[in-house]
């Protein structure tokens, strides 16, 4: 499948901005850098909308006007929390009038579909239209609904996206777990060795295509994923035979972006595949580019389809010998849900 | 009447976040919806909501709503006429 465009709002300004100095952040999660969306999207629209769903719907839109693609042949979403804000607020709002009044816009505006229900109100779009909310999962599983869709046959194109956004709640609820580090930054964020990471968030989107076309930023060779792998030497296994599926051995990857998030225990696994299945292979951590979330997976291949298409990384990142040809991207979150993705240039 | 209309301007930007309209932007008698503010059926379940919330109104039934919320005038002559009545 050919990435025909990818779009991100993201703690991140733009790749562009990543090439000369990416953004820092110190404390412990990242926010998106929202653009002015009344250039974007018609202001008796927005009024409604809720930060989730501008996020995703200027992401989406700035996709599709990359790829010159006025209606997409699918819509598919992935988010594992959804829209936490309308939730929340109709929530609140029900608690507060003892449960006699309901605010009708959080409440329909607080499914999980939203921000794909949107875009397609937003583009008169009525095609095929779903959302996936599978943990860390969601947007693995709405890629690959769209890869199966394609390859049947089902469309030309099809608008993918992962979606998840920080609220104070549920920053405060998440961050009863443990699983922030107060004070971190992204400066430093792998090097202390403590537990934790940053929390992040992300609206990214990439418009697919079965054909390719001369502007392809990538080309998507094979995904897969796997589920609770009990032990490291397992998620070797799991990558041994992703890269056997696709006839090509460690030595051909020229560049691996991996999901290492600072939380030694799980960046530990990583390590493990580093040094024992892909020595040598230069890779990217990219997680102190957008925190820690579980629709993460969206935002390495948003970066990975720039790196291909313009041949750079970021700024704070190694030099590699040549442009990358092939890139391995591996995620996981909480060491739950595993996924690869293997991309190459156009 | 007045201070009702100016509170209802008020709360109906608030209810509907109308971020560009000031209360004075929105005449005493000017439609509410289609060629006028350009409300939809959503923002009449807001409006709905916020007789109940703040004059604590619930509308008898769902025809009355055209004519109640035909304008801010309506809708503040409706509310002093329910409010007399249970006085």
């Amino acid at each position: 499948m050919y990435i025909r465009s990818a779009s991100a709002i993201s703690p991140q300004l733009s790749f562009q901005q990543m090439l000369d100095a990416p953004e820092g952040y110190t404390g412990d999660r990242l926010r998106c850098v929202e653009p002015d969306y009344t250039a974007m999207i018609d202001p008796k629209m927005i009024r409604r909308m809720s930060r989730i769903i501008k996020m995703g719907v200027s992401a989406a839109k700035d996709c599709l006007g990359k790829a010159g693609v006025e209606q997409p042949d699918a819509i598919i979403t992935g988010t594992a929390y959804g829209c936490l804000a309308d939730t929340e607020a109709f929530l609140s709002r029900m608690i507060g009038f003892k449960e006699e009044l309901l605010n009708p816009t959080s409440f329909i505006q607080s499914t999980h579909n939203t921000v794909a229900a949107q875009i397609a109100l937003l583009l008169k779009c009525h095609q095929y239209n779903n959302t996936y909310v599978h943990r860390g999962f969601s947007f693995e599983n709405a890629l690959l609904d769209a890869v199966t869709r394609l390859r049947e046959g089902e469309g030309e194109n099809a608008l993918v996206g992962g979606v998840d956004e920080i609220t104070d709640s549920s920053h405060r609820l998440l961050s009863r777990f443990g699983l922030y580090r107060a004070n971190a930054s992204t400066a430093t964020l792998y090097e202390t060795g403590e537990k934790g990471t940053m929390n992040g968030e992300g609206a990214v989107f990439l418009l697919l295509s079965a054909n390719a076309s001369s502007g392809d930023y990538a080309w998507l060779e094979g995904m897969h994923t796997f589920y609770k792998p009990a032990t490291g030497e397992e998620v070797q296994k799991e990558m041994a035979g992703f890269l056997k599926n696709n006839n090509i051995a460690a030595e051909d990857i020229d560049l691996m972006i991996c999901g290492d998030n600072g939380d030694t225990k799980n960046d530990k696994i990583y390590q493990q595949v580093r040094n024992e299945s892909f020595a040598g292979v230069p890779y990217l951590r990219f997680k102190h580019y957008c925190g820690e979330y579980p629709t993460a997976g969206a935002f390495a291949l948003w970066l990975g389809s720039h790196i291909l298409k313009t041949g750079q990384l970021p700024a704070d990142a190694e030099k590699l010998p040549a442009p990358p040809r092939k890139v391995l991207v591996h995620n996981h979150s909480l060491n739950i849900h595993h996924s690869l993705f293997l991309l190459s240039v156009c | 009447m007045d201070k009702l209309m100016a509170d209802l301007k008020r709360q109906i930007i608030e209810q509907l976040n109308l971020k560009d309209l000031k209360p004075e932007d929105i005449g005493d008698d000017q439609p509410l919806f289609v060629e006028g503010l350009g409300l939809d059926s959503i923002d009449a379940l807001e409006l709905i909501v916020l007789l109940q919330q703040e004059y604590k109104i619930k509308l008898a039934n769902a025809e009355e709503g055209q004519t109640v919320f035909r304008s801010v005038r309506t809708m503040a002559q409706y509310i002093t006429e329910r409010q007399a009545k249970t006085a």
